[in-house]
């Protein structure tokens, strides 16, 4: 059986496949991939000897860097998802040259997701075993992890459909992801608003918020991938779909941040404990103000609302602030939840006087994690190699 | 089948840890400051010398509340957590995944994780280690100088702790999450 003319893909020699043209660029990206995989593995390696006392989390704050890692590729994934649906399988012209290469990155982003959490869940194996014999249907850890599980399904297929260019189908598999991936990450963001005992995360925020910043991710990641692609030298069908995709990300980017203030607003007022001072904290915090607003939203925002959109080589270079930004919004997302001791009147383990929570992430749980960007270039550097991902070759 | 609960009359304590020894003692908890099924809180006292409130000065023993409506059961995503037939909210560890997703949810911070099974561990009422054999109180509330636990069936009208929950008042921790918890603070 031959496998290219069931999935058509370029065959490479072990040469072929590592040649790359140097440029300054290209060479800085291969030294920081091969740095950032060479420390995910150096940090899983630790992991796997020491176990969780590796890491930096503690009995009150059992989820760190990775959860909030986990969850900022899972975003990923669904942001790239969501926005290459617009051209495929809402049929929005400008966006239709996007599909394979979205695509592809969401399914490269999914993975790295799930080979990051699988460092953090203690026993993965048992719990794809335990999934099945005895679901927990109440559970938004279950049907976040079997959604997402049937998600990559649907995207693997599509992605095949698409590169056979059998559009009928990518489009009913494109709907069906685009469908389970919602369910899947808005149960992600119920996994954290059904938590009634913290009442900074508790209520239907994160589950809407989720799905918009997923969008802004997504869009954040585009300009990415197409500023990378075409090296700042877009053809004009490209230049105008990122005029446009800039328009759009304007409009995310404001409803975000209405939605941003309206939370903060609502946990301040009225003073409520394990609410207000954990708003106050992090409206105060350098993480929220620095990494959240300024870079992940404010710098981006700007550039659209003064160029119109039409700054796009700009940015290309404000999506990096912006995917700064990202991460420092699940980094605070998994912290800020955490922040209120749940029985203040038991001292810190005897040891300090009560307070909030503190989490300082461990040098391997930032090995793993940020190493797993590494893994996210190289995988994508790989099937940039091994399929044709230009809507040129349609 | 019983339904398992315990009064505290939590004015009586005077921070011994007995009870933290014992119930470490008894179920072979490891030492560590983190690997505790029961501790007992403290209150700080308020005021400034020498107007100290004297009645802010208070101890509360504390564990898992054994909620009849248990946060901690209904996310668990593979039912490693369950109510067994006297309504204790226990850990099966070989279903447990280690998500620590209990541990986000549960309002009393009464989890941890176990290092010796890694999974997450919670007191149990020593359901495994003496009622098992026959035993009818805790650990705990068996090594208490000051006899601050009552422990027993709540559905038994004639149980000790039935008739204490009649005679007095109580209150019980974070009630308005609607936890239905089964540790109750006699006032």
């Amino acid at each position: 059986m031959n496998l290219s003319k069931i999935l058509p893909y370029n065959k490479h020699t072990l040469k072929s496949f590592f040649s790359f043209e140097f440029t300054p660029l290209n060479i800085f990206m291969f030294l920081l991939t091969i740095g950032l995989v060479t420390a995910m593995f150096y940090g899983i390696a630790v992991y796997l000897i020491h176990g969780h006392h590796a890491y930096g989390v503690t009995r009150q704050h059992a989820w760190g860097l990775l959860i909030a890692m986990y969850v900022f590729f899972v975003v990923s994934s669904t942001g790239l998802c969501i926005m290459s649906s617009l051209g495929h399988v809402f049929n929005i012209k400008v966006f239709q040259i996007i599909g394979k290469r979205a695509i592809v990155g969401a399914i490269i982003m999914i993975l790295v997701g799930f080979v990051v959490i699988a460092f953090e869940i203690g026993h993965p194996i048992r719990m794809v075993i335990y999934n099945v014999l005895t679901p927990g249907l109440s559970s938004a850890i279950w049907w976040m992890g079997t959604l997402y599980g049937m998600y990559l399904f649907f995207i693997i297929l599509e992605f095949f459909f698409l590169n056979n260019n059998s559009h009928k189908y990518s489009k009913i598999f494109g709907l069906a992801g685009l469908v389970v991936g919602l369910a899947a990450h808005s149960n992600l963001g119920a996994v954290f608003g059904f938590l009634v005992a913290r009442p900074i995360a508790n209520g239907p925020f994160f589950p809407l918020y989720f799905i918009l910043s997923a969008m802004v991710t997504g869009s954040y990641l585009l300009f990415l991938i197409y500023g990378w692609r075409y090296k700042m030298k877009f053809p004009p069908e490209v230049e105008k779909f990122m005029i446009t995709l800039a328009q759009v990300l304007g409009l995310l980017l404001a409803i975000l941040i209405f939605f941003e203030i309206w939370r903060m607003l609502t946990a301040v007022y009225g003073q409520m404990p394990e609410r207000a001072d954990i708003a106050m904290h992090v409206l105060t915090s350098k993480h929220f103000l620095i990494g959240e607003v300024l870079l992940g939203m404010l710098i981006p925002f700007v550039i659209i609302i003064f160029s119109k959109g039409r700054a796009i080589k700009a940015l290309v270079y404000a999506s990096i602030t912006g995917m700064v930004g990202i991460f420092w919004m699940r980094y605070d997302l998994v912290h800020d939840t955490q922040l209120a001791p749940m029985m203040p009147l038991k001292i810190h383990e005897y040891t300090s006087a009560p307070g909030l929570v503190t989490y300082t992430p461990s040098a391997v749980e930032w090995m793993i994690s940020i190493g797993a960007i590494g893994l996210a270039f190289m995988m994508y550097y790989a099937a940039d190699k091994f399929f044709n991902l230009d809507h040129t070759n349609d | 089948m019983a339904r398992y609960g315990m009064a505290l009359d939590y004015k009586n304590c005077i921070n011994c840890k007995a009870c933290e020894s014992a119930c470490k003692e008894e179920n072979g908890i490891l030492l560590g400051a983190d690997n505790h099924r029961i501790w007992v809180g403290v209150n700080e006292i308020e005021g400034v010398f020498p107007n100290l409130s004297i009645g802010s000065s208070s101890f509360q023993p504390s564990q898992c509340q054994q909620c009849d409506n248990a946060p901690c059961q209904s996310v668990c995503p593979t039912n490693a957590t369950y109510y067994d037939d006297n309504g204790v909210v226990r850990v099966n560890p070989d279903q447990c995944i280690l998500c620590t997703y209990c541990m986000q949810a549960c309002p009393y911070d009464a989890r941890y994780i176990d290092d010796r099974t890694m999974t997450v561990d919670k007191c149990n009422f020593c359901s495994d280690t003496r009622m098992i054999q026959g035993e009818t109180t805790t650990a705990c509330q068996a090594t208490c100088p000051t006899k601050v636990r009552i422990f027993g069936d709540i559905d038994d009208p004639e149980s000790e702790i039935s008739q204490v929950l009649r005679d007095r008042e109580y209150h019980r921790l974070k009630e308005h999450l609607g936890t239905q918890p089964k540790l109750f603070y006699l006032k």
